[in-house]
């Protein structure tokens, strides 16, 4: 998709403190082959909006069925040792019924995301990343259902697309990302920090151009753009406090970018926190302890899930 | 079972909860096997015929705190180690100790000061020597460093100090510390640790329901309490935190058993996260929020 098809920057893009350099984004507007979307994504996406038990499986079925590769893919894993089936399901009908709606929707978002950019092209591992973007899908999730503030499907997918700018940066400016993570690496230090040391700019400035792009909504946007910069946020602020929040907690729970983050985190006296406390009484309440033990388990899933769509793409 | 292996009677993660409410500690659902297998151990001594009579026996019979303690004696039984918790470890040397040593206070007096209260047969305090020598000619040059290792069972406290270890012990030693801060045993099957390790640790009896001995254990900046906190009732377990929090100097941290956690037992540490690990932290009056 090429940059014409941008809209106008959404109201928070334009008023925070972090801009992309006109440079940048005329190099990537100059990139003919910007990501383009997956066709399966947004019907997706809206009809798993509603709750697993009023999604109507023929949709689901007839969606899958659109694209052979993630059909074959959802047959292959419903088979895996991960959903424990005597025998592979031979439809793709059976393979929906026996993953169930939630599992199928991580499959199926993982690996269409995973289609955008080939694994070649990834400066990093790119099962790393799945495995962060969908743990932070999932743990916004479980997050806004212990809170309630927030639509927990609304939270799964901008913690599934937060970190989409890391694919503009692999792909148009892959030697300059490949810096700034060598230096994360080395320092142990945020990526984001290491891209604006390096690059000058981070991936919420080049996830935004590809939000815009996309025409993603509104909240998206600002998820996408913000997520590291709670003071830019602005109408959906606590949509990002939440990725804000559970992307720190993957990250220092075994579902980051695969290096050591040295750093301590004080969850409760941070500012995305304090923006959910001011709206949600629950969250004052919340056992954090439990919920990160919790979250552990998740990781572990989150682990097998990716790993079994990625063997699957390299086979 | 389920085909992850995992018990499907729901009465377990209700004893899940129990046991969390009353001690802490946390079984995740790739565990419960485990607490089924202690649940196992205590029905059969009761002569219970289903998880859902065990249950009832925790909650409502008239015995249910001897039970509960039982079944957490089951729970918590046995394994110790060297190097356990390596995300604490790891966390020891590449964040809290490079924050401590920056302290302005710290920096006069040059002590570092560490507690592992409930230390049993020394493991814990032997590994957190063999890491303070290893910052010895780095972060902490020219330190004197101080570890107070405590248990109420006075065998423990004998095996602890001899410093002498199996390879069960052993097994997450790397074959450089082995080389670098034990020497074998004269039979040659175990490992001692060596003078210098030894130095570093002063093994005391110390029973931490003894409030009065519990006061002179002040000016600690670091306090390791692992899988001990289960034996105290509600009441005890609060006091002995509050204990722990004074004995602190200020901006210095407690650190819990790996699936331990203090959740409603004190609210003036703060929960702070490390890569892998959580611990509690006695902030600093004004300390910036992060």
């Amino acid at each position: 998709m090429s940059q014409s098809t941008a809209q106008p920057p959404s109201v928070a893009a334009h008023s925070g403190k972090h801009e992309l350099p006109e440079a940048a984004r005329q190099k990537i507007s100059n990139v003919k082959a910007i990501p383009a979307m997956p066709a399966i994504l947004m019907p997706l996406l809206d009809l798993l909006q509603k709750p697993a038990e009023q999604v109507p499986i023929d949709e689901v079925v007839r969606l899958v069925s659109c694209d052979k590769t993630i059909a074959a893919q959802c047959i292959r894993i419903a088979g895996s040792p991960l959903f424990g089936l005597s025998r592979a399901p031979e439809t793709i009908r059976s393979a929906v019924i026996s993953m169930g709606i939630t599992r199928i929707k991580d499959v199926v978002l993982t690996f269409s995301l995973g289609q955008i950019l080939p694994a070649e092209k990834f400066v990093i591992d790119p099962g790393v990343f799945w495995r962060h973007s969908l743990g932070c899908a999932l743990v916004c999730k479980k997050f806004c259902e212990i809170s309630g503030a927030l639509s927990p499907e609304r939270a799964y997918l901008a913690g599934l697309l937060h970190d989409l700018g890391i694919i503009v940066n692999c792909m148009v400016f892959p030697k300059e990302f490949a810096a700034a993570i060598e230096q994360a690496m080395r320092e142990c230090i945020p990526l984001d920090e290491a891209e604006r040391a390096t690059m000058g700019f981070s991936h919420c400035e080049t996830g935004r151009v590809l939000a815009e792009a996309w025409r993603l909504p509104d909240d998206m946007r600002e998820v996408i753009a913000c997520h590291h910069d709670l003071d830019m946020s602005a109408q959906s602020a606590p949509l990002v406090a939440v990725v804000h929040l559970c992307d720190l907690l993957c990250r220092i729970r075994d579902l980051g970018y695969g290096y050591y983050e040295s750093r301590r985190i004080d969850f409760m006296h941070n500012a995305a926190w304090s923006i959910l406390s001011a709206t949600d009484s629950k969250i004052r309440t919340m056992d954090l302890e439990r919920f990160t033990f919790d979250m552990d388990e998740a990781a572990a899933e989150v682990a097998i899930l990716v790993d079994s769509v990625f063997a699957g793409k390299r086979a | 079972m389920d085909a992850k292996g995992q018990p499907t009677d729901p009465a377990f993660p209700q004893i899940r909860n129990v046991i969390y409410q009353v001690s802490g500690i946390y079984q995740a659902d790739s565990k419960l096997h485990l607490l089924a297998d202690a649940c196992g151990k205590r029905m059969s001594a009761l002569k219970c015929a289903s998880p859902r009579e065990y249950l009832e026996v925790l909650t409502t019979k008239v015995n249910r705190e001897s039970e509960l303690r039982a079944l957490l004696n089951e729970v918590t039984i046995g394994e110790t180690f060297l190097f356990r918790s390596m995300p604490q470890i790891t966390a020891l040397r590449t964040i809290i100790l490079p924050e401590l040593m920056k302290d302005p206070i710290k920096q006069l007096t040059k002590r570092l000061r560490i507690w592992s209260a409930g230390c049993s047969t020394g493991e814990e305090p032997h590994t957190l020597a063999i890491c303070c020598l290893e910052e010895r000619e780095k972060l902490l040059k020219g330190w004197n460093i101080e570890i107070i290792a405590t248990d109420l069972n006075d065998r423990s406290v004998e095996t602890a100090s001899a410093g002498i270890y199996g390879d069960y012990a052993m097994r997450f030693v790397s074959d450089l510390y082995k080389a670098k801060y034990f020497k074998p045993t004269p039979d040659g099957k175990r490992y001692e640790a060596r003078e210098e390790v030894k130095q570093l640790i002063q093994f005391k009896r110390l029973n931490l329901r003894e409030d009065a001995k519990l006061v002179f254990m002040k000016g600690m900046d670091l306090i390791y309490c692992c899988n001990v906190l289960i034996y105290f009732d509600s009441s005890s377990k609060s006091r002995v935190i509050q204990h722990y929090y004074n004995n602190l100097n200020s901006g210095g941290y407690l650190f819990l058993g790996i699936s331990e956690s203090l959740y409603q037992l004190n609210d003036q540490f703060r929960l702070v996260h490390f890569p892998g690990a959580f611990g509690y932290w006695k902030a600093p009056p004004g300390a910036a929020k992060t």
